[in-house]
């Protein structure tokens, strides 16, 4: 074994320190918050406006994210079966095929995903209506 | 060295911070010195081949990422390029080009995350710091391009899932340039630390005469004198048309596997850079599927391999005329490297260099147990 002393080697480490003088790269979450891309995959909504109860994003789903239940008023009157998506967010894996096969495009992911809940059954979310233009 | 004729059996994982995954390794030891090491999986069975086998293509298509966390995007393009082999479709031009530019960001993702690692088993927790917040700035450009950070679910059969984002190329170059001004940096403080020299050098030697009997890939291959790399020898998407060299060493231990990794990195800034110039301006990025219950594809099998930032991730894959898969089989780099590859190194290294020589291995257990 070479046991000559690598002096660059042991010193050039500590350039490192320079760092403690410039400002962290992480942010203060909550404080902070980062802005999400608007093509990022978080919660859905659903424009019941244009939602028709096809059940096709049920259909697609491989995790059984999604089942179709009664809404409180139908919207849509081309809403033949009466239903509307909601999703087990326990189970969805953000994939988006649901929103890839919606034939009207009423159904979209949006870039909010912070679910913060003491009720496990707030995680069988009823997907809302859209706030705004979503990408 | 102090030897005591006594051993002692101790298990290093499935809870050890050193450990690179779910998965243990059940040492014998003399003292400090391992005599004999038999690794154990079986924490992470999620049973992705039968899982594949029960599902539509496209709803099998959002599993597949899952069999490698550091590396999602090759287990993609396998199975869709293996899925384009069987239905017969041919990709758009500038599909092919964005696929290309998502692997090699994700070889760069898992440089980062090898670089990570790699430290923090040392104990050199500034490399893990400085690695994981710089790959979290090509996340982010991924979470731009697919709406995911880490599992990307992107790379689709007939093309990828979306175009470009305006001006997604100026940032990638942008972030390739810090990247390279940040690459100084990490040789002070990691590659040529002399810490990490006195450790890796010489440290988990693959013998190179066995290296193609157990079929190692990747930088462990190559670091063992083998210049073999399918983007080469088995050229995919549009690797063919890109210039790149593949580097190479030959003393085969930790630290060569790490000048390895290094100069890849900066392979794969040559090569996205080169991307950016050619990336084509228009063009479709998909070939629209048919519903997923009416996309059947004919009788057939294929074998498709995709070079990852570990080695090679090859899948197998059957049809039988119907709309899922006969059988997929996938051979990822792990399930030698951690297995029987890692038995064999380990016998006669240090207690303390079994985490480092993991890591410099490549081992990822989700894809043995696949």
């Amino acid at each position: 074994m070479n046991w000559k002393p690598d002096i660059k080697g042991l010193i050039e480490p500590f350039t490192a320190l320079k760092y403690l003088f410039k400002r962290p790269a992480t942010i203060t979450y909550p404080d902070v918050k980062r802005e999400t891309p608007a093509g990022y995959r978080g919660f859905h909504v659903n424009d019941q406006v244009k939602c028709i109860g096809c059940g096709i994003c049920e259909d697609i789903c491989m995790n059984v994210a999604i089942d179709m239940v009664t809404p409180e008023e139908i919207k849509n009157p081309k809403n033949t079966s009466g239903l509307i998506p909601r999703v087990d967010y326990g189970r969805c894996c953000w994939c988006s095929l649901c929103t890839d096969v919606c034939p009207t495009k009423s159904l979209k992911l949006t870039p909010e995903y912070v679910l913060v809940t003491e009720d496990p059954n707030d995680f069988l979310y009823t997907v809302p209506e859209p706030k705004g233009d979503i990408q | 060295m102090y030897k005591s004729n006594q051993l002692v059996k101790i298990f290093h994982g499935p809870q050890h911070p050193g450990i690179t995954g779910n998965m243990s390794v059940e040492l014998d030891l003399d003292a400090e010195t391992i005599v004999n090491a038999t690794t154990h999986v079986g924490y992470l069975h999620r049973g992705f081949e039968k899982l594949v086998e029960r599902r539509t293509i496209p709803q099998a298509f959002t599993i597949v990422c899952r069999i490698c966390v550091p590396a999602p995007a090759p287990n993609e393009a396998n199975f869709a390029r293996g899925i384009e082999n069987l239905a017969g479709i041919e990709i758009p031009e500038k599909a092919s080009w964005i696929r290309t530019m998502v692997l090699e960001m994700q070889r760069i993702t898992a440089q980062f995350l090898w670089m990570a690692g790699q430290g923090g088993s040392l104990g050199l927790y500034v490399n893990p710091q400085w690695a994981v917040a710089d790959r979290d700035f090509m996340l982010d450009l991924f979470e731009e391009l697919t709406g995911g950070r880490v599992y990307h679910m992107y790379i689709y059969p007939g093309g990828v899932r979306r175009d470009l984002p305006d001006g997604f190329l100026d940032k990638l170059s942008a972030l390739l340039d810090y990247y390279e001004t940040r690459l100084p940096e990490y040789d002070r403080v990691f590659f040529n630390n002399a810490v990490f020299k006195k450790r890796a050098i010489g440290a988990g030697i693959v013998d190179p005469s066995t290296a193609l009997k157990y079929g190692i890939t990747g930088p462990v291959l190559r670091a063992a004198g083998y210049q073999k790399d399918v983007r080469k020898y088995a050229p995919y998407e549009k690797y063919s048309e890109l210039e790149f060299d593949i580097p190479t060493a030959t003393e085969s231990d930790v630290y060569a596997r790490a000048m390895v990794r290094r100069e890849e990195l900066v392979q794969s800034f040559r090569i996205l850079r080169q991307i950016i110039q050619r990336m084509p301006k228009t063009g479709d990025y998909q070939v629209k599927l048919k519903n997923h219950h009416q996309f059947k594809i004919p009788t057939g099998e294929t074998w498709v391999r995709t070079e990852s930032a570990r080695g090679e991730f090859a899948y197998y894959m059957a049809s039988d005329g119907s709309e899922y898969l006969r059988r997929m089989q996938v051979k990822g780099p792990s399930m030698v490297h951690a297995m029987s590859l890692l038995e064999t190194v380990l016998k006669g290294a240090q207690l303390a260099d079994v985490a480092m020589i993991m890591n410099s291995l490549g081992t990822c257990p989700p894809e043995i147990e696949r």
